[in-house]
């Protein structure tokens, strides 16, 4: 399966998070908030920021060049 | 609830709460310690110390409310704060003897992190267990006592919104130990670990004492400078180079920092929750989606914004006007009395002008203040505020900002001050600082004042299809200036002095809520008491110097000596009851009045600050005003909200009548220029005055702010020249246009 950019998620769609690339500070920050490999994100509202629903917690995020999530997209949804 | 004895054997512990944001750990403190709270600043910085205590059993506990994070890993000053005090190195807080920290049930993998660094910090640690209903709601069962178990810890479910599990929690705190305890902690890499010993000893052998461990593995781990700059006793000792050195060698072994902390963590979250947590359909959609789904829109989500702030500026004004008028009148009503009750003589006038006038014209704003900061405290509390982040990020973006700027900004327009308090949740410096720095072009409820008196003096109302008023305009206008200048200032910082890439935006939106009064009604409270207490103490300061100013140096030789004469003559003939008809008495008391405000007049040409009024005159002239109005301006550079009184002061108005409108409007239009008898005043000064108080740093309260914020007297420098330096071209351009356009 591909590995996409999070933002490219459409609404309502679910994938796994397979990677987090940018600048390791930033990397980390993300980690902290639950953002990280392995996890179940939903897209609530696709867009720069984008809004994405994990573990039961909403959070809105900017993808950017020091920043990004590389996610698998759930097949079927 | 079990009381104790008031004997003299009270023990006090002081505990630390802490939590990641949106966990209800605000509505803990409040229900645990009620209304015995505390707020207050942190000694050098503004980051808001709050305080509470309660008693249980023989104990007397204060706890420590610390600002809401994810993580120990310092990079705002905010969470800087948080280490300091869990460390015992917070100056004026005791260090605390627990720690109490309360986790969000519904979302235990996240919050778990936050509670590993805790334990490592060795102190006895309480977990509150909330949420535990919105757990339920979303199919989550959480087994609380084996939690316990494997953390070796009190895990008490609580749900603080009804007050559930409170009793429970507090006999967990109460009973907790004395003293470091070694707590179940994540086992980091063999590496790793070498590597903390290693520059452990280090740094021991070059300061001669041992630092915590905990403080050595945050520094091997932070690459930000909070840590490294904070001049802790133990860190001195280790050099930048040995860290340098430590993590090379940490990447080469394949536990690069700081991946490796969350590797570490998250897997010891996973084990410790191991049967834990067990989920049933994960993935419902709850009332808090659904909204967002609408209130985030693109475009619903934005009309919707606009019309929140636009109800929430017009309650402000619709709240704030009759509450004005009250206090205006109780201001005049005490300045009055008391006036009645002295001689006259300096005493009076500095009672009267300095002290009530000058602290009375900052306590009218009171109400809308008020209003403004129980509409935000609303607003945040009920997660509305993180949505208007969010929608505002795509402009803020656009300017270099991210949408955490916009909160700041937005308080700005009630008051600067708690506007830069509000910048320390913005985790980039710099962007921190752009935010700070043009903070004060909001509008602020201090230049209210002075744009209500101008329009309505001299911008004729004209009403177009109804709705749209020329005055109504005019104000917009007034705050529009401000705004878009900050817009443009922020966008030239960040590609000039305070260059930066945007940084990324990352920002938890909390679920829907009903307000709680208590949490916004005490939140309101405490807001609104810190600006009265900040700037009440300031403003006291400046309207007695600005008073003896304009007072001293009041010598009797100044005034021309017919006027005397003529004045102890009517004085003499009304004092003489007898042989006056009412007519005659009537015609020397309006002569007497209009003498006794040509001598003031001409006291007020003769102090310090008539002369540098005057003085100032060339300057001034291609602004459109005369020595007065640079008079009432130099006097309201410490405090803007002087002006309006200062003009009534200067149009020879006499003190007790300036706050009476009609005739501080009449005294206005009447107004000339003292050499050609021209009007001062019409509509190109009134708008250039308007501009020059829209865009002017005319706020020693807020650049004493930005000086604790920032550390130095640069930034407030810089902030008043560039600012005074656009107010006064703005003034220039905005009175030269008007002239042209003939108004």
């Amino acid at each position: 399966m591909m590995l996409v950019p999070l933002h490219m998620l459409n609404s309502g769609e679910s994938a796994e998070i397979a990677q987090l690339v940018g600048v390791p500070d930033h990397v980390q920050r993300l980690k902290e908030l639950g953002i990280r490999a392995g996890e179940r994100v939903e897209m609530v509202q696709p867009g720069s920021p984008c809004i994405i629903r994990l573990a039961g917690t909403r959070l809105c995020f900017r993808e950017s060049d020091a920043l990004g999530v590389l996610v698998k997209p759930e097949s079927g949804s | 609830m079990v009381q104790a004895a008031r004997s003299g054997s009270i023990d006090t512990v002081t505990i630390a709460l802490i939590g990641n944001p949106n966990t209800g750990k605000s509505t803990l403190f409040s229900a645990l310690c009620g209304v015995h709270q505390h707020t207050g600043n942190y000694p050098g910085v503004t980051v808001e110390r709050k305080t509470g205590d309660f008693r249980w059993g023989d104990r007397s506990i204060e706890l420590i409310d610390l600002p809401g994070t994810y993580s120990l890993a310092p990079r705002s000053p905010d969470e800087m704060i948080t280490v300091d005090v869990l460390l015992g190195r917070q100056k004026g807080t005791a260090p605390p003897r627990s720690v109490l920290c309360i986790v969000d049930a519904s979302n235990l993998e996240r919050n778990l992190y936050l509670v590993s660094q805790v334990l490592e910090l060795g102190l006895p640690t309480v977990v509150a267990l909330n949420m535990m209903d919105v757990a339920a709601a979303r199919g989550i069962t959480i087994d609380a006592g084996e939690l316990a178990r494997r953390l070796r810890i009190p895990v008490v479910p609580i749900q603080a919104n009804r007050r559930r599990g409170l009793d429970d929690l507090k006999t967990a705190l109460a009973s907790g130990t004395r003293g470091l305890v070694e707590h179940s902690v994540p086992a980091f890499p063999a590496p790793f670990e070498q590597a903390v010993t290693e520059l452990a000893s280090r740094s021991a052998a070059i300061s001669g004492q041992e630092p915590p461990r905990f403080l050595v593995q945050r520094l091997l781990l932070d690459t930000t400078v909070y840590l490294s700059e904070s001049g802790m006793p133990g860190i001195n000792g280790v050099l930048a180079n040995d860290l340098q050195q430590a993590r090379e060698r940490l990447a080469t072994a394949g536990c690069a920092v700081p991946g490796v902390e969350a590797i570490s963590r998250y897997n010891w979250v996973g084990e410790v929750l191991k049967g834990v947590v067990s989920r049933s359909n994960e993935s419902r959609v709850t009332a808090s989606d659904r909204i967002d789904r609408l209130l985030t829109h693109r475009y619903y989500g934005t009309a919707f914004f606009v019309a929140t702030m636009a109800l929430m500026f017009q309650l402000v004004y619709l709240i704030a006007e009759p509450a004005n008028g009250l206090l205006d009148a109780a201001k005049s009503w005490l300045a009055s009395v008391v006036g009645g009750m002295l001689a006259e003589g300096p005493l009076r006038s500095l009672l009267v002008t300095g002290v009530i006038e000058g602290v009375g014209s900052v306590l009218v704003f009171l109400p809308q203040i008020f209003v403004l900061f129980f509409c935000i405290a609303v607003l945040e509390d009920c997660g509305y505020m993180a949505r208007a982040a969010y929608l505002m990020d795509r402009l803020m973006f656009r300017i270099g900002l991210n949408g955490k700027s916009f909160i700041p900004l937005l308080s700005s327009f009630a008051c600067a001050i708690p506007g830069i308090m509000a910048t320390r949740v913005i985790e980039n410096r710099r962007d921190r600082l752009v935010t700070m720095l043009v903070a004060p072009l909001m509008s602020c409820s201090a230049r209210m004042p002075i744009y209500s008196l101008l329009i309505a003096t001299f911008i004729p109302e004209r009403v177009w299809l109804r709705v749209f008023g020329l005055r109504g305009l005019v104000w917009f206008a007034a705050y529009a200036v401000g705004s878009c200048t900050a817009i443009v200032v922020a966008m030239l910082l960040k590609r000039t002095l305070l260059r930066g890439d945007t940084p990324p935006f990352v920002m938890e939106l909390p679920s829907y809520k009903y307000p709680e009064w208590r949490v916004v009604l005490l939140r309101m409270g405490q807001r609104g008491w810190e600006f009265v207490r900040r700037a009440g103490t300031l403003i006291l300061a400046v309207s007695i110097l600005v008073w003896a100013a304009a007072y001293y140096p009041h010598r009797e030789s100044d005034i021309p000596g017919e006027w005397r004469a003529r004045h102890a003559q009517i004085q003499a003939a009304l004092d003489d009851a007898s042989g006056l008809s009412e007519t005659d008495r009537a015609a020397f008391s309006e002569e007497l009045s209009h003498l006794d405000r040509q001598i003031q007049g001409e006291y007020l040409r003769r102090s310090w600050l008539g002369m540098a009024g005057r003085g100032l005159e060339p300057f001034v002239k291609p602004l459109g005003w005369d020595w007065r109005i640079g008079c009432a301006v130099v006097a309201s550079f410490p405090a803007r909200e002087v002006v309006v009184a200062t003009l009534g002061v200067i149009y020879n108005l006499g003190t007790e009548t300036s706050d009476q409108d009609e005739q501080l409007h009449a005294a206005l239009r009447n107004a000339t220029w003292e050499d050609s008898g021209k009007p001062v005043f019409g509509i190109p000064v009134a708008l250039s005055l308007i501009v020059f108080f829209a865009l002017c740093a005319q706020c020693g309260s807020t650049l004493v702010v930005m000086r604790r914020e920032t550390g130095s007297w640069r930034w407030p420098i810089f902030t008043f020249t560039y600012m005074t330096s656009l107010a006064y071209f703005g003034a220039f351009l905005s009175y030269q246009i008007a002239c042209w356009c003939g108004w």
